[in-house]
């Protein structure tokens, strides 16, 4: 259990290439992280010794393949410290698991409850929410960003008699601030709403506990937590899944079918339709070995303390406005003024440099900043501090390249 | 040199970037009444703005974007088709034409679609 960025970073080929010329420099890892050779290699071996349809056949390699895809199902439970593996379903990434929830609730929301959101979601997290309430009649209600100390006066307005949902993002793709989830579970829970949690930005970098949290969901993707894409978690709570309405129906979830009807396979199956993503749980169980095998509280501080250097570099040497809290958070988001955060990108691009621009899926929240975008440089436990030194160099050479005359 | 001469000498993504700052300086910006949702044109990832006009049957457009690197690609593009004739423009093939002018490390295939849009709105 140690942690250097430096030998984690020869487990990343894909890092060693150069773009035009230049040493690649990957910082748009809160979009997707790269995979490490475990990763990879894990998902080669079972297509190599194990692939068969999962669950169905009675034969030497689909028990092979069962047995991995099962196990994979338990080391993603043990990952988030989930009570029973039957909790975690699996999914395409975070995007499935929400509308996988908001559809399978749809049964128990009435015109007039309100299902609440921040301001700081993800359209992943915002539009199947606003579809739930325009399709039910709900209302739709937005918990405004506003520092620490103003939560807690607003929350007594926003949480009512009325809510069923609060959903909430854990760590903001869009600017890097975490919410109080803590406080803001307890508080949907006395007003007995369902919570779901959105863990795609956290995953990565911070232990999650489910059982802590006490959220009723918590949902993720692979890609982003070094594992691969088109894989993802919904995890809840026992009685939360199993009120949930299936929202696709076929092979897999079933135990008995006849013309007249159907009867629901228990958990998880209930909620997977269909053959399963197999080597993607495979590859996701070993990007969660993989996190595990880091020493995680330094691979953190690592990860705080590349952000928080070119939050203080670029604060002092640039006209920028940035939008991420200056400690605690693994990137920096922030723009110039005048200048078009495209015009910034492709420039870094030209020099190697991979960061997004662009509204990040938030766009009410970036109206809210008075930005069409911003440029984010988002950090993994490979990245180094001469990387974060050239970003800061390569950004200010293009504001004096780009800044009106 | 010729726009086209210019943007063709780029041998880096670096040159052409620095190429496209340098001709957007020569772009006359449109003031904040002409750049409306009708002039808008959609599918680019910055905002682009063209306005067409005819002047004794010759199209003079007029554009703006608020990114700086497309008022150079807008230049560009302005260049190719001003005082051409309506019939001439839509006989023209202009996505070879862009392809001649050696964007293609600046256009990425999403930037592209953009582009094309704008062209496609010249045409039509
Ligand atoms: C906070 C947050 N929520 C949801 C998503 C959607 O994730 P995916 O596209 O993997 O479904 C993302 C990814 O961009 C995200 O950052």
């Amino acid at each position: 259990m140690a942690f250097d960025p430096l030998s984690i970073r020869s487990q990343f080929p894909i890092l060693a290439q150069q773009a035009y010329d230049n040493p690649l420099i990957y910082l748009d890892n809160a979009a997707t992280t790269q995979k490490p050779l475990s990763v990879l290699e894990a998902m080669h071996n079972y297509y190599l010794t194990a692939n068969a349809n999962v669950h169905r056949g009675a034969h030497y390699l689909s028990d092979k393949a069962t047995d991995q895809f099962e196990n994979a199902r338990l080391r993603v439970a043990q990952f988030i410290n989930a009570p029973q593996q039957s909790q975690v379903i699996w999914t395409k990434g975070t995007t499935e698991s929400i509308n996988l929830v908001a559809y399978g609730l749809e049964h128990l929301i009435q015109a007039g409850d309100e299902i609440l959101i921040t301001s700081l979601e993800h359209h992943a997290n915002l539009v199947p929410w606003q579809q739930l309430a325009f399709r039910t009649g709900a209302r739709l209600r937005v918990l405004p960003l506003t520092s620490d100390a103003e939560w807690q006066e607003e929350l007594t307005h926003y949480f009512t008699e009325r809510t069923k949902i609060f959903a909430v993002t854990q760590v903001s793709n869009a600017i890097g601030v975490h919410t109080p989830i803590e406080m803001l579970i307890q508080q949907a829970k006395q007003h007995g709403a369902f919570t779901l949690v959105d863990g795609a930005q956290a995953v990565a970098h911070y232990p999650v506990d489910v059982a802590k949290l006490d959220c009723d969901f918590y949902v993720f993707s692979g890609h982003k937590m070094y594992g691969p894409t088109g894989i993802g978690v919904l995890y809840g709570k026992h009685h939360a899944l199993e009120v949930l309405m299936p929202y696709q129906t076929g092979g897999e979830m079933v135990s008995k079918v006849s013309y007249q009807a159907t009867e629901f396979n228990v958990l998880p199956y209930r909620l997977e339709a269909g053959t399963p993503h197999m080597e993607g749980a495979i590859g996701l169980a070993a990007a969660c070995d993989f996190v595990d095998q880091q020493d995680r509280q330094s691979m953190l501080a690592w990860e705080q303390q590349l952000a928080n250097h070119v939050w203080v570099t670029l604060q002092k040497a640039a006209n920028v406005e940035i939008y991420s809290p200056e400690h605690n958070a693994t990137l920096v988001s922030l723009s110039v003024p005048n200048v078009h955060t495209l015009d910034l990108n492709a420039y870094l691009d030209s020099q190697g440099i991979a960061v997004r621009a662009g509204s990040h899926c938030a766009q009410p929240l970036m109206a809210q900043l008075g930005v069409t975008g911003t440029l984010r440089a988002s950090f993994a436990c490979y990245n180094t501090l001469q990387e974060a030194e050239r970003f800061c160099d390569v950004l200010i050479e293009a504001i004096d390249l780009l800044a009106e005359e | 040199m010729t726009i086209k001469q210019q943007l063709q000498a780029c041998r880096s993504k670096e040159e052409t970037f620095k190429a496209l700052v340098s001709l957007s300086k020569s772009l006359a910006r449109l003031p904040a009444e002409e750049k409306t949702e009708e002039h808008k044109v959609k599918g680019c990832e910055s905002a682009v703005w063209l306005i067409e006009q005819d002047i004794d049957g010759a199209c003079y457009f007029k554009a703006d974007s608020d990114a700086k690197l497309m008022r150079g690609v807008l230049v560009a593009l302005l260049n190719l088709v001003n005082g051409k004739s309506k019939a001439d423009i839509q006989a023209m093939d202009l996505a070879n034409e862009l392809a001649e002018l050696n964007l293609g490390s600046y256009l990425t295939s999403s930037r592209s679609n953009g582009v094309l849009g704008i062209l496609h709105a010249m045409q039509n």
